[in-house]
């Protein structure tokens, strides 16, 4: 009973979390929430295992990406999804059409990148330092440091190609 | 959009959704039930429906092996006996590996790691099996006119009908082989590429 309450506190407080690693990892609302419904599974899962060694948030980090990388590996295999009714996250104001694009192309931009270069970015926008990223996916500090790098010269990229079409 | 133009936006949007709360008390704890119940149902249906299929048709052969008179068709059901058997235990295993991807405990490079790898040795086995699907279509029918209507079809020949039958199936196979294996050539290498920038 504990355990729920305590799970349930810790769910709430993070689901922004979950709703835009859950979004950067599936193209529309629908899967979105399956792979929503499927972290939150996961982190229940795995709640009885969690010791506290690390901070709750890069616990949450870890498995959200975790459950990301092995919805795209096992998607096209889906039998029959029982999806649960409920509302995404709105992350914009619907009168606000600017940020709505601006992040629709943010998303499409991120969308475009490989399954390590997502997790990374996403982390990285996040706020989270070399060293927090490095523990939560796994690579060193420095190999973070390189691949943010290449990422950010494949974006620059990406944003020429999307402005001039070549 | 520059790299912390990026951060920027993302941060706005970070602090508009926080100001939301969307999920329930009930709705939570629906989301851990809900999968809970379903995981059993999910990933290895259809395969484990096809490997009972192939184990059943291979205990029938088994026991009618003695029927099989000739080394052509000894050497047909052998071949037939060793793909029924052999490949839905490969797939199995290969689905056991998937699935035991521990998400709670890996790091995501070690997802990303374990799911390529066992996605690529997947892959590799279905790919084996578009080869093998060919020999055992061939292999088959004799077998079958053995064991279910006691003819050699070595022998006896067939029907016009079975001949075309067997020639348009043929073409056919190989149509869907070639565009088999270029999918799963596609598939395999985009898991190789992942593996080789993982090693950067």
């Amino acid at each position: 009973m504990q355990d729920k309450k305590a799970f349930v506190a810790i769910i709430k407080e993070n689901e922004g979390i979950i709703y835009k690693i859950t979004r950067v990892y599936t193209d529309t609302g629908e899967d979105q929430k399956d792979l929503y419904q499927d972290v939150v599974y996961q982190l229940w899962k795995a709640f009885d295992s969690f010791k506290g060694h690390s901070k709750i948030s890069t616990w949450i980090y870890r498995i959200t990406l975790n459950t990301a990388i092995a919805y795209l590996n096992k998607s096209k295999r889906r039998v029959k999804q029982v999806r649960l009714n409920f509302e995404l996250l709105n992350p914009i104001d619907k009168k606000d059409t600017l940020t709505e694009e601006r992040l629709t192309a943010l998303y499409a931009m991120i969308k475009q990148l490989n399954v390590i270069e997502k997790g990374i970015i996403v982390l990285f926008l996040e706020g989270k330092s070399y060293q927090e990223i490095a523990t939560i996916t796994g690579f060193s500090s420095s190999n973070v440091g390189t691949r943010l790098s290449r990422i950010k010269t494949k974006l620059k990229k990406t944003l020429k190609t999307n402005m001039y079409g070549t | 959009m520059e790299l912390e133009e990026m951060k920027t936006l993302w941060r706005e949007m970070s602090v508009q959704i926080d100001e939301q709360k969307q999920l329930t008390d009930a709705l939570i704890m629906d989301m851990t039930q809900q999968k809970y119940t379903q995981k059993f149902g999910k990933i290895t249906t259809y395969e484990t429906v096809g490997a009972v299929i192939c184990f059943t048709i291979a205990l029938f052969l088994i026991i009618n092996f003695n029927r099989l008179d000739t080394w052509y068709l000894i050497s047909c059901g052998i071949f037939t006996l060793g793909y029924l058997i052999t490949l839905p235990i490969l797939v199995l295993r290969s689905l056991k590996s998937i699935k035991s991807i521990h998400i709670g405990r890996n790091s995501y490079k070690e997802s990303i790691i374990g799911f390529a790898k066992a996605k690529k040795h997947l892959l590799l086995i279905q790919k084996l099996g578009i080869y093998c699907n060919f020999i055992l279509f061939l292999t088959c029918i004799p077998v079958a006119s053995k064991l279910l209507g006691n003819k050699d079809i070595f022998l006896t020949g067939g029907s016009l009908w079975k001949y075309g039958f067997i020639l348009i199936t043929t073409i056919v196979m190989i149509f869907v082989s070639k565009w088999g294996y270029r999918c799963y050539k596609n598939m395999i290498n985009s898991a190789e590429n992942i593996l080789k920038e993982l090693e950067d």
